[in-house]
């Protein structure tokens, strides 16, 4: 397989994710796709065109667009999207030299980019087609910590505080979280907050692709199955996350240790996109399995903590940056213990 | 007793699109009309040329005499007139001396039944001087002198392998031998045994020739030789020697003169060194590629023209690109079909246009693929930064000396980056000035 049919298989992956984010929020959706793998394409082609010549075969940079549009939420103003890519493909990638020389993910640079440019736009989050309020802005993040923090310390889940924010669930979770409470957990002394389905299929509001985490997953199971991404740096990173969000998560709004509803954390936000689409990026993570491994857990305490106590809307982006610059490190770390261990078998 | 060992690391299993032999027979090629015998058939110095033009020659006649203990006797691989004397250029681009001959008179040998000559009261230099004067060397590729390669004090080799393992993935010719030559190797390891007194001995087969291992086994016990089979994966390049040894010892590879390997081809021509009286003038190799119609195992005569053996398996021409001697992984690309075959030649491949069709390298990637390829644990992808960079001397302190260029890294790259030419020059250049980076043989 060549490089850059890895690219394009790791655009593959993303086309179910993108598909449902195209039906749940239409059109605007389909303008921030469009917008931020134009800007991506016009930025390389400037670039290297007059150096290297026609590089957009090799598919990074429509990759690069393609995930930066994906972690954009549906209503956001074109120009940030246009402004992210450009930034990732201009100042991340190419001003190190291109394609394999850049030292931070493009993609994560400039998503991370826009949140801290305009933090107000990357939170405009619209509610999906199909539920009450299709179309219409709904609460953002903030609102929803302030009600998380308001709320009384005993029942509060993200779920619960959501609806009783007023958040529009779908008839179609009403039921199928009914239906499950009453036939199966029931007996169990056990019940799922609303929304829990809805949160599954991923019929929220949420950056374009990130919604539907099984469609994410589906599509990173193909880049795992053929070979272009390998499992440990993602299995690592979402097994960290979701272990400290189990244990710690709970403590912020006095539930206590190991109440922490990892399910709700690991299926909002962009954390799964980025864990196997942004992170495993060859080019900026670990050279070495040891090394991904190693990665996959920093990023894990790392996106707990940004997201935790953090204030960007979205931890995974930011942390996938800070790792970016340890990897180097990683590698040369265990460059450095082999050589040793190398030293004391001929010795 | 079979156990399967892995490999300990890296590795890359055989490319599946070219085809092996056609069947595991040896089939004896036709004479060749003039044999080429270059005088520089083995590491070491050319041998130097006894013969002059116009000499007639009987078969297995000795035409070059070793240049002192570095080197290896050339003989004559058919009866005839020498033609003529020239300096040809090797696949290698070494040049040397090489006697022509042009085949006529009669055959004393081949064909005629030849008595055993006992071996067993004979001491190490009666051996020695037996397998020195037949001018065997590593069938394997290496070309190294087996009588150096087995002149050691008894007792300081621990392990004795037999290497039953093709070096390269298409290539079948040490599996064919197993089948049919099974109880000559078996001596062969016997008078490695004589000569070494190992504390273990093993017969390494490939996964490919597991079917035999029964049959060897017995063959094993009747000849009373104390030896284990050992079945190793048929990834490549498990042949090596170096990793053939260090799957057998279940460590990482490395050079180690506490363990001696030597190739079943070798070992045959060992038996017919020491029991028949017979100089090494033959070699059993695989012609194969896409191109070729009937890929097989010749035995060819030493100094057949490369050509001849392409065209007796019936090698198209006009699409055949390329054709390199050795195997699809390491072998040599030869500009001229003219050249002949020589005591390293283990195969023929031939290469259509798309098959030789160079890719377009990109950039690199940082996947890391090399690194998890390269059975020597080392970082090509770092080396060779190291290497275009000009530092040589860093690429040797991090390990360079290592590397045999056996082109996985190359194969593994997505990027089409030729990891291992680079390297392979980078280290050559190394170990010229000196710094660490020595040769790996």
């Amino acid at each position: 397989m060549s490089s850059a049919r890895m690219a394009w298989l790791a655009s593959l992956g993303l086309l179910p994710a993108a598909a449902w984010g195209l039906l749940l929020f239409g059109p605007p959706a389909a303008a921030v796709l469009v917008v931020s793998i134009a800007a991506a394409a016009a930025c390389e082609l400037a670039v290297t065109l007059p150096r290297h010549g026609y590089t957009l075969s090799d598919g990074s940079a429509f990759f690069t667009g393609a995930l930066v549009a994906l972690m954009m939420p549906p209503a956001v103003p074109l120009y940030v999207p246009a402004v992210a890519s450009a930034f990732g493909i201009l100042v991340v990638k190419q001003t190190f030299g291109g394609l394999g020389r850049n030292w931070m993910n493009p993609a994560m640079g400039g998503v991370v980019f826009s949140f801290l440019s305009w933090p107000g736009l990357m939170s405009r989050w619209a509610a999906p087609l199909g539920s009450a309020a299709a179309g219409a802005e709904v609460p953002p993040l903030e609102a929803l910590r302030a009600a998380l923090a308001a709320s009384g310390p005993r029942d509060v889940t993200p779920l619960g505080v959501l609806g009783r924010a007023g958040y529009p669930f779908s008839p179609m979770d009403a039921s199928a979280v009914g239906w499950v409470n009453s036939h199966v957990l029931a007996p169990l002394g056990a019940a799922l907050p609303q929304g829990s389905f809805d949160i599954l299929v991923g019929h929220v509001a949420g950056s374009i692709g990130a919604t539907c985490v099984p469609l994410v997953v589906a599509g990173a199971a193909l880049l795992l199955a053929r070979g272009v991404i390998r499992w440990h740096l993602p299995v690592f990173y979402l097994g960290t996350f979701a272990l400290l969000s189990l244990v710690f998560g709970g403590l912020g709004t006095g539930q206590g240790w190991f109440a922490g509803g990892p399910g709700f954390h690991l299926l909002s936000g962009n954390l799964v996109l980025a864990a196997f689409f942004a992170a495993p990026d060859p080019v900026t993570s670990p050279l070495t399995d040891t090394g991904r491994l190693a990665l996959g857990i920093i990023l894990g305490v790392l996106t707990f903590l940004l997201r935790f106590f953090g204030s960007l809307a979205d931890g995974a982006a930011a942390a996938i940056l800070l790792g970016n610059c340890i990897s180097p490190l990683l590698d040369r770390w265990l460059e450095r213990r082999k050589s040793r261990v190398m030293e004391r078998e001929a010795a | 007793m079979t156990d399967t060992t892995k490999l300990p690391k890296g590795g890359v299993n055989p490319p599946t699109e070219l085809p092996g032999p056609r069947d595991h027979a040896i089939v004896n090629a036709a004479l060749p009309n003039r044999a080429i015998i270059p005088m520089l058939q083995h590491v070491g110095r050319p041998a130097i040329c006894t013969v002059k033009r116009g000499d007639t020659v009987s078969e297995g006649m000795l035409i070059g005499r070793a240049d002192g203990p570095q080197s290896a006797n050339v003989h004559a691989s058919v009866p005839g007139v020498v033609a003529a004397i020239t300096e040809i250029m090797l696949a290698s681009g070494e040049r040397c001396e090489a006697v022509h001959i042009d085949l006529g008179g009669s055959f004393q040998t081949s064909g005629k039944p030849r008595t055993a000559r006992p071996w067993k009261s004979l001491g190490a230099p009666e051996l020695l001087e037996r397998i020195r004067a037949a001018g065997v060397v590593g069938l394997g590729g290496g070309a190294f002198p087996t009588h150096l390669k087995l002149a050691r004090t008894p007792g300081t080799c621990t392990l004795l392998a037999a290497n039953g393992l093709d070096c390269e993935p298409s290539l079948g010719a040490d599996d064919a031998l197993l089948r049919e030559k099974a109880p000559e190797i078996v001596e062969g390891i016997h008078i490695c045994q004589a000569l070494l007194s190992p504390g273990r001995t093993v017969l390494a087969v490939s996964e490919c020739s597991a079917d035999l291992v029964p049959e060897l086994e017995r063959v094993i016990r009747d000849a009373g030789v104390p030896a284990q089979v050992v079945v190793l994966p048929a990834r490549y390049p498990q042949g090596h020697e170096q990793l053939v040894v260090a799957a057998l010892e279940g460590r990482p590879p490395r050079r180690d003169p506490s363990s001696v390997a030597v190739n079943v081809a070798t070992l045959h021509a060992m038996f017919e060194a020491v029991v028949l009286g017979r100089p090494l003038i033959d070699r059993v190799l695989t012609v194969t590629g896409t191109t070729v119609a009937r890929p097989h195992n010749l035995k060819a005569r030493l100094g057949t023209r490369v050509g001849d053996l392409l065209e007796e398996c019936g090698m198209d021409p006009a699409r055949t690109a390329k054709v390199v001697l050795g195997g699809p992984m390491r072998g040599v690309t030869v500009d001229s079909l003219d050249l002949p075959v020589t005591k390293a030649t283990l195969g023929i491949v031939a290469f259509s246009r798309d098959e030789a069709k160079a890719p377009r390298e990109t950039a690199c990637i940082r996947c890391g693929s090399c690194i998890e390829v390269c059975p020597w644990d080392l970082n090509p992808t770092r080396l060779y930064k190291l290497i275009r960079m000009g530092d040589d001397s860093q690429a040797a302190v991090e390990g360079l000396g290592r590397c045999t260029e056996c082109g996985c890294c190359s194969y593994a790259c997505p990027s089409r980056i030729p990891l291992s030419a680079v390297l392979g020059d980078g280290r050559r250049r190394a170990s010229a000035l000196g710094n660490g980076g020595g040769r790996n043989v």
